[in-house]
This record gives C-alpha cells, sequence and structure tokens, in this order.
C-alpha cells in the first residue's frame, strides 16, 4: 500500500520564474499537439454534412453544405486557416446552430463547473473521512462496513447509481427534483452520481498513504507524548498524507471540468458533457475542436496547479532539496 | 517563531475555511454562476420533455422533429392539415390556386399581426420562401423547397413560381413557417435565432440554452383561445429520464418514448400513452448492385417471406406498429391498397434461397446505433432460420452514411432504416430511396426512373397515383426494398394533458388542453 506519490517531478520541482516559463511552454505545445491531432481525426471520421441535409436530399445538396462550411478546401488550408482563427480567439462556428463555439462553451461552462466543485467537495469529504477510517481502524468492524460501500459506489457505473438515486428520492420519496437544473437542490443528485465515483479513488489514496505514515517514527513519537486520534490526524498526519490525495483530487477534477459525459445525460444537466456528445454525434467539428482545446487547456492548468500547490503543502518540496 | 507559525497556520485556516465556505455555498446555496431555470407551473402551463434541445429556433435553418416541435407553436405556417383526414387547411393562406402549370397563388390571411404588433403581409410570406432559397443563408431545409424558383406578391397575395410542374409544392408550404421581413432584416440572423419573432399562438419568453425554452400564450393571435396558456421544453436525453421526470410530476408531458418505456407508464395510474401512426416507416434496403447474395431478386424475395412480421410488433414494437404492404403508409399519396401485405413464409424462403443457391451465404447488414440493435438482431435470426448468414456491422452514423451512400456502392446486402420524409407523399419516399444515382439508392431500373420523374411533374392526382402504381409494381418485382412496419410516435402524459396527436408528428400546443386543478 504505497501512496501514487510522484516523486520523482517533486525532487525537480523548484518553483523558480525560468521553471513557470518551462512548463507553460510545455503546456502550450502539448494543447497544440492535442489541437492538431483531433483536427485530423475528425475530418477522417465522417462527413457533417450528410448529417445536416434533410433525408430526401441530393447529392448536390451535401455538396453544397459541405462547401458553405468549407470542408472542400484542401485538409491544409482548413487547418492553417482554423490556426490563425484560433490564435485570434476565434474558434469557429458551430454547424448544427450557427453560433460561434466559443459561445456555447460559454454557455455551457458554468453548469459543468458547479457539478465538478460539487462533486469534487463531495467525495473529497467522503473520501478522505472513509480513507481515515478504514486506515485508523484496519481490520476491524468499521473497515469492513466501509470499504464494500467504497467499492460498490465505484463498481456501480454513473447511470445505473442515477437511475436509482432519482427512483428513490424523486419518484419514491419526491424529495429532489429528478433532472434539470430548478435550483440547488437540483444539484444533488447529479453530484452524488459524480462523488460516488471519484469518491473511492480517493478513499483508496488516503487510505493508502495514511498506513504509510503511521508505520514513521514520528507518529509513535507523537503517540508516546500521548496525542490522541483527532489530534494525531489533524496535527500529524493530515498535512503528511496531503500531497498524494491532492494528486489524485486534482485528476478527478481535471475529468470532472471536461464534462461527466454520462451523469449529464441522465439528468439532463446543460454541461459540457452533453454538448461533447451531441457535437461528436453531429460531427460539429468546430464545436468539438473547442471542447478539446478546453478540456486539455484546463487538465494542464490544473496540473500545474497541483504542482504549485505541493509547495504550500510541503515546504520541502519548494525548496528544491533532495528530500523525498 | 513560534508566534509566527501560529500566525500563519491562523491565516491559512482562515483561507481554508474560505474556501471551504465558498463550495458548501456552491453545493447547498445558489450554485455559482448559473440562473435556475423557474419552470413556472402556472395553471395552463405545461412542462414537457423532448429528446433534444431544438438546434435553432429560426424556422428557415433546421428540420428536425424536436427543433420545429417549439418553432412551429412560434411561428404560423402558410398551410396546415387536418390532424385526423390529413387533408390540406388553409392557415396563413386562406385559399389558393394554380395560375399555370408552373405558378401558384395563394391570399394571405387579412388581420395577422407579428407579436411585435407589425402587419404579417405577403411580403414576409415570400420573404419567408426566398429566404431559404438564398444560397448563403445555406438553410438545412433547401432541398425540400428546392421545387421553387422564386417566390413573389401580386397585391396581398403571394405568389410562388416553381421551375416545373411541382405536385409536392403544397405538402412543403404546411411546414414552411413565416417570419417577419422587417425584424429579420433589422436585428440579423442570428439575433433573430436567440430572439425570434412570430405570428404563431405562442410566443418566445425565455430560453437557457443546451435545457429549456419557455414559451407563452401570444395576445395577438389570430386563432381561438388555446388552452395551454405556457409551455416549457425540456431537453432530456435520455429516455428513462424522460419517465421518470413523468412518475415524479416534473414533465407533463414526454416526447419520442420508446414501446419499453410506454409499457412502463402503462403501470402508472396517473400516466397515460398517447400515441398515433405515423408516416414513417421501418424499412429494409438492398445492395442490388453489389451487395453479394442480395443482388439476385430471389434472394431478396426470400428475405422479405422469411422475416415474421408479425414477431417483431408484438415482441418488439410491442403493438407499437401496423403492418404494411410497401415502403408507404395507407396516410401518404400514392398508397396503393391493392398490393398485397407483406407474408412471412419461411418455407417459400427456403425454397427460394435453394433456388439461388445461396445456402449458407453470407449477407453482410450496415447500420449503426441509432437503428434499434433488437430489430436488426431479430432479422439477423429470422434470416439464419432459413439457411442465410447475416453478418451485422455496426458502425457509427456519420460512418454508416458515408458508406451506404457510396456512390460506388461499395457497401453490404443489406440495410434497416425508418424513413419519414414529412410529406403524405410516395415521391418523398420512393424517389430519394431507390432513383439511380439518388445517394440511398443501390437500385438502377430505367422504367422505374422514368415513372418517378414523371411523378414529380404532374400535377393531376389521377394520373400520378396511376405513375406511382406502376412504379409499386416495379418494386414489388425487384424489390430493392421492403417495408417492415408502420412506426407510431408515443408520448407520455400525465392526467392534467388531453391531446389526439397527429401522424405528421406536428406537436401543436394550440390542440392540446390542459386540464386546470
Amino acid at each position: 500500500m504505497t501512496a501514487v506519490l510522484p516523486r520523482r517531478r517533486l525532487a525537480a520541482l523548484p518553483a523558480t520564474p525560468r521553471y513557470l516559463a518551462g512548463r507553460i511552454g510545455q503546456s502550450l505545445l502539448a494543447l497544440f499537439g492535442v489541437v492538431t491531432i483531433v483536427f485530423f481525426a475528425l475530418r477522417l471520421s465522417g462527413d457533417p454534412a450528410r448529417l445536416l441535409v434533410p433525408e430526401g436530399a441530393t447529392a448536390a445538396d451535401i455538396a453544397r453544405v459541405r462547401a458553405r462550411l468549407g470542408l472542400d478546401d484542401s485538409l491544409w488550408h482548413q487547418y492553417t486557416t482554423f490556426l490563425g482563427h484560433a490564435v485570434r480567439g476565434d474558434l469557429g462556428y458551430s454547424y448544427v446552430q450557427n453560433r460561434p463555439a466559443t459561445d456555447l462553451l460559454a454557455e455551457r461552462l458554468p453548469y459543468t463547473a458547479n457539478l465538478a466543485v460539487a462533486a469534487l467537495v463531495l467525495s473529497l469529504l467522503f473520501g478522505v473521512t472513509a480513507g481515515a477510517i478504514t486506515a485508523l481502524r484496519r481490520g476491524r468492524w468499521q473497515e469492513r462496513v466501509l470499504m464494500p460501500i467504497v467499492l460498490a459506489g465505484q463498481a456501480m457505473p454513473a447511470f445505473w447509481t442515477g437511475l436509482l438515486l432519482v427512483l428513490l428520492f424523486s419518484v419514491g420519496l419526491r424529495w429532489l427534483p429528478s433532472t434539470g437544473y430548478d435550483g440547488p437542490l437540483s444539484l444533488l443528485l447529479p453530484s452524488v452520481t459524480l462523488a460516488s465515483l471519484s469518491a473511492a479513488a480517493i478513499a483508496r489514496v488516503t487510505r493508502g498513504a495514511m498506513l504509510e505514515q503511521l508505520s514513521q517514527d514520528y507518529v509513535r513519537t507523537a503517540r508516546a507524548k500521548g496525542a490522541g486520534t483527532w489530534r494525531l490526524v489533524t496535527r500529524h498526519l493530515a498535512r503528511n498524507t496531503a500531497i498524494p490525495v491532492l494528486t489524485v483530487a486534482a485528476l478527478e477534477l481535471a475529468n470532472l471540468l471536461g464534462g461527466a459525459v454520462v451523469t449529464e445525460v441522465i439528468f439532463a444537466w446543460p454541461g459540457l458533457g452533453q454538448l461533447t456528445v451531441q457535437s461528436v454525434a453531429a460531427r460539429d467539428f468546430p464545436v468539438v475542436q473547442a471542447i478539446v482545446l478546453l478540456a486539455s487547456a484546463v487538465y494542464v492548468v490544473v496540473n500545474l496547479a497541483t504542482d504549485l500547490l505541493y509547495g504550500v503543502i510541503d515546504p520541502r518540496v519548494s525548496s528544491g532539496g533532495d528530500h523525498p | 517563531m513560534k508566534l509566527d507559525l501560529i500566525k500563519g497556520s491562523r491565516r491559512r485556516r482562515a483561507r481554508t475555511a474560505a474556501g471551504a465556505l465558498t463550495a458548501v455555498a456552491c453545493l447547498g446555496g445558489a450554485a455559482c454562476g448559473i440562473r435556475p431555470a423557474t419552470a413556472d407551473r402556472a395553471p395552463g402551463t405545461l412542462v414537457i420533455d423532448t429528446a433534444n434541445y431544438p438546434s435553432t429556433l429560426d424556422p428557415g435553418k433546421q428540420y428536425d422533429a424536436d427543433t420545429y416541435a417549439v418553432y412551429r407553436n412560434i411561428f404560423d405556417q402558410l398551410l396546415r392539415r387536418d390532424p385526423r383526414t390529413q387533408a390540406l387547411k388553409p392557415w396563413i393562406a386562406t385559399s389558393w390556386k394554380q395560375t399555370d402549370a408552373t405558378t401558384w397563388r395563394f391570399a394571405i390571411r387579412p388581420g395577422v399581426r407579428f407579436s411585435d404588433g407589425s402587419p404579417l403581409t405577403a411580403e414576409d410570406a415570400a420573404f419567408s420562401v426566398n429566404r431559404i432559397l438564398d444560397k448563403r443563408f445555406a438553410s438545412q431545409q433547401f432541398a425540400n423547397f428546392s421545387m421553387i424558383s422564386k417566390a413573389t406578391t401580386d397585391g396581398a397575395d403571394l405568389v410562388v413560381h416553381t421551375a416545373q410542374p411541382a405536385p409536392t409544392l403544397l405538402t412543403y408550404l404546411t411546414t414552411l413557417s413565416v417570419v417577419p421581413e422587417r425584424y429579420v432584416r433589422r436585428v440579423g440572423d442570428e439575433r433573430f435565432a436567440a430572439e425570434p419573432i412570430g405570428s404563431g399562438p405562442y410566443v418566445f419568453a425565455s430560453a437557457t440554452a443546451g435545457s429549456q425554452v419557455t414559451v407563452k400564450a401570444n395576445p395577438l393571435w389570430w386563432g381561438p383561445r388555446p388552452s395551454v396558456r405556457g409551455a416549457v421544453f425540456r431537453a432530456v436525453p435520455n429516455v428513462a429520464s424522460r419517465v421518470v421526470d413523468l412518475q415524479s410530476r416534473k414533465a407533463d408531458l414526454a416526447t419520442t418514448l420508446t414501446p419499453d418505456a410506454a409499457d412502463q407508464i402503462k403501470r402508472d395510474p396517473r400516466l397515460a400513452v398517447l400515441s398515433t401512426p405515423t408516416e414513417r416507416v421501418a424499412y429494409l434496403a438492398f445492395n442490388t448492385i453489389k451487395g453479394g447474395p442480395a443482388t439476385d431478386p430471389r434472394v431478396r424475395r426470400a428475405i422479405a417471406a422469411a422475416i415474421d412480421y408479425a414477431a417483431l410488433i408484438r415482441n418488439l414494437q410491442r403493438g407499437y406498429a401496423k403492418p404494411v404492404n410497401s415502403l408507404l403508409t395507407p396516410l401518404a399519396f400514392g398508397y396503393d391498397k391493392a398490393l398485397p401485405d407483406a407474408r412471412y413464409d419461411p418455407a417459400t424462403a427456403r425454397r427460394l434461397i435453394a433456388e439461388a443457391g445461396a445456402r449458407g451465404k453470407t449477407v453482410v447488414m450496415d447500420t449503426s446505433p441509432s437503428f434499434n440493435p433488437q430489430i436488426v438482431q431479430a432479422i439477423q435470426a429470422d434470416l439464419a432460420a432459413v439457411g442465410l448468414t447475416v453478418d451485422i456491422r455496426s458502425t457509427d452514423q456519420p460512418t454508416y452514411l458515408k458508406k451506404v451512400q457510396d456512390p460506388g456502392h461499395n457497401w453490404g446486402s443489406l440495410r434497416f432504416g425508418r424513413w419519414s420524409c414529412s410529406c403524405l407523399d410516395a415521391d418523398g419516399v420512393i424517389y430519394p430511396l431507390f432513383h439511380t444515382g439518388g445517394i440511398w439508392s443501390s437500385y438502377t431500373d430505367p422504367a422505374f426512373d422514368r415513372l418517378v420523374e414523371q411523378g414529380r411533374r404532374v400535377i393531376d392526382p389521377e394520373r400520378r397515383a396511376a405513375l406511382y402504381d406502376q412504379a409499386f409494381r416495379v418494386l414489388a418485382r425487384d424489390l430493392p426494398g421492403l417495408g417492415l412496419f408502420q412506426d407510431y410516435a408515443i408520448y407520455g402524459a400525465n392526467s392534467r394533458v388531453r391531446w389526439t396527436p397527429d401522424a405528421q408528428e406536428s406537436f401543436y400546443l394550440d390542440t392540446m388542453e390542459v386540464r386546470r386543478r
């Protein structure tokens, strides 16, 4: 049971401006790579014009739509045009909705962000608590009760958990709205559904990190000095187990911000996940490209922020010392 | 130093607490940055679950069921159909006549106003047509109106000129929404789609992108006062979620339900299933050119005899389907009731396969997840029972379209699909499916081509009907495709709603009644 701790990266992490500039440069390169791959992969994957015309359309109708969308230009011309516009912040118009892709994203992002933050808070609350309890009460009944719950949450797919929750709380008890956004209560069921998936990962990492720390000398010393469990956890263990937990939480957050596809569809949540599904199905190239760009940017930024946070939690990290 | 540490940790603790508070506020309080789309359930307001958010509210642009379900309530159409008889009836056009082979004149209803108070004139109607024909506007409906060369006005009348005599003009004009020329020109297409103004029974009230559109009864509407005073159209893509919305009373009415969902709704005594046969036909089309064993007409006839149509309707459609005798429903012009119904006859199927030397051969069935996989598998099993192996090749919709619409006909032997032209006319079905060179057609027959080309240009209904009778005889002989069943539209509703859905799936709110409590 060792924590998932990227030690090599931590050791090489002096938070200098040069280091930051390097990281940002790498990030931009990664974004460019992702967008380029998606641009060409999309264009190999089918013709949006065929999906846009009515059923009785002729080949000429399809050709007209393709010409209007600029899809009959050479791939290279399409790509350079796209890049030229993209650097000026213009990600193109949605083929389906005839509106700027960036506008569509801006409308959906707040929903996804709210859901992601709520799910993350819930999964941290539950995951860290469960992880700590199962580590401290290893082999006792607390562990035997909590671990199956954690694992069940992770094992049950979102479309199943989500519908069960709705059947119980919306159809059966009538406490919570079943779908859509009608005030803060609507946030509860989808965020619990999402949290049930990420809480398990956080619980397992917390448990692993804590078990590792519990065998350390300083814990024995603290115990010998008479520290109670609460004090031991808050004063001594919390900071030492925070880094691996933070790493996992950051990855979860980055995933959640990309749009929780299944959960958003089940709960008719108008976030990026739904937009992704619809845009991919319709081969709405500009929107898919914009979503991918946003999702990878979020990923990169969250990762960078996490690395910087390591230094705040554990000053040894930012001092660039050789300590693990 | 110790003091510093304590201070630091206090500051940090304060920061942590602030962060946690924000998070809890987001979770439990007002969610950050998003507006609650208050589904005001005022008396007379219906909450309606549809599968998709409308792709636009500009009626000149897109053309799909969930989109026009919303905008056709905000705009008036040039013509409507009687929901029971399907006969054309006056709407914005009060009367119409053909003045020569290619010219039609429509009298525009006087006294109609758009919801901003401006009068609706023949100019607006002509603008609505010409806009769709304008190549720069790039309407996805262009194909439906491409028979029109231009629309003009003459006094208070709209005049429509067609390139050739166009017998299907009127049926497509039932889908033409009249938009206010002056407003559209003033605000531009993009803003018009965001804040549409029409003359219809309802006015656009508000929208949350991707989630819902709210409409309210139009006090200026020229028609009788509708019982439904307002409606919230919610986009709920998952069918099971639409069902739980009905069960939890979140929604009053849900569209696009599956037969399984209908069974679930029937179990709730306070919910009802509303359904109607539509002009949509589930069908098989064959690759008669490069379709392997299916290029032999005997194999196609064998397949037609091998399918247990009654079982498909009973087990998979759960009764929400009717048998058919061709690819056309009795609702459509050109339907020939003299054709015999498709018949399940496995003995004949086996004999035909033996004659064609196709026993044990493999036919490739191309499909996509958009088409019910249970039906595809049932057909596979039926064909296996008479000695044909079916290789199902499922790809996503764009790949599927690319494959089966390949002008070189390099795809499998057969495909399953559902077809509706929303035009109630044989021309909108068999022309695109089987005319040589059509994107869907992997069939060619000069006699058939001549018949359906003439059918497009002859106005006289009797002569037209005779042409389609002959065309269907050719299809019955060559069997480039076959009808499986007539599909139903299935809706679920609670006891607040009284409505008889119509075959055109028009979803006019002004034809519904809402019970007040």
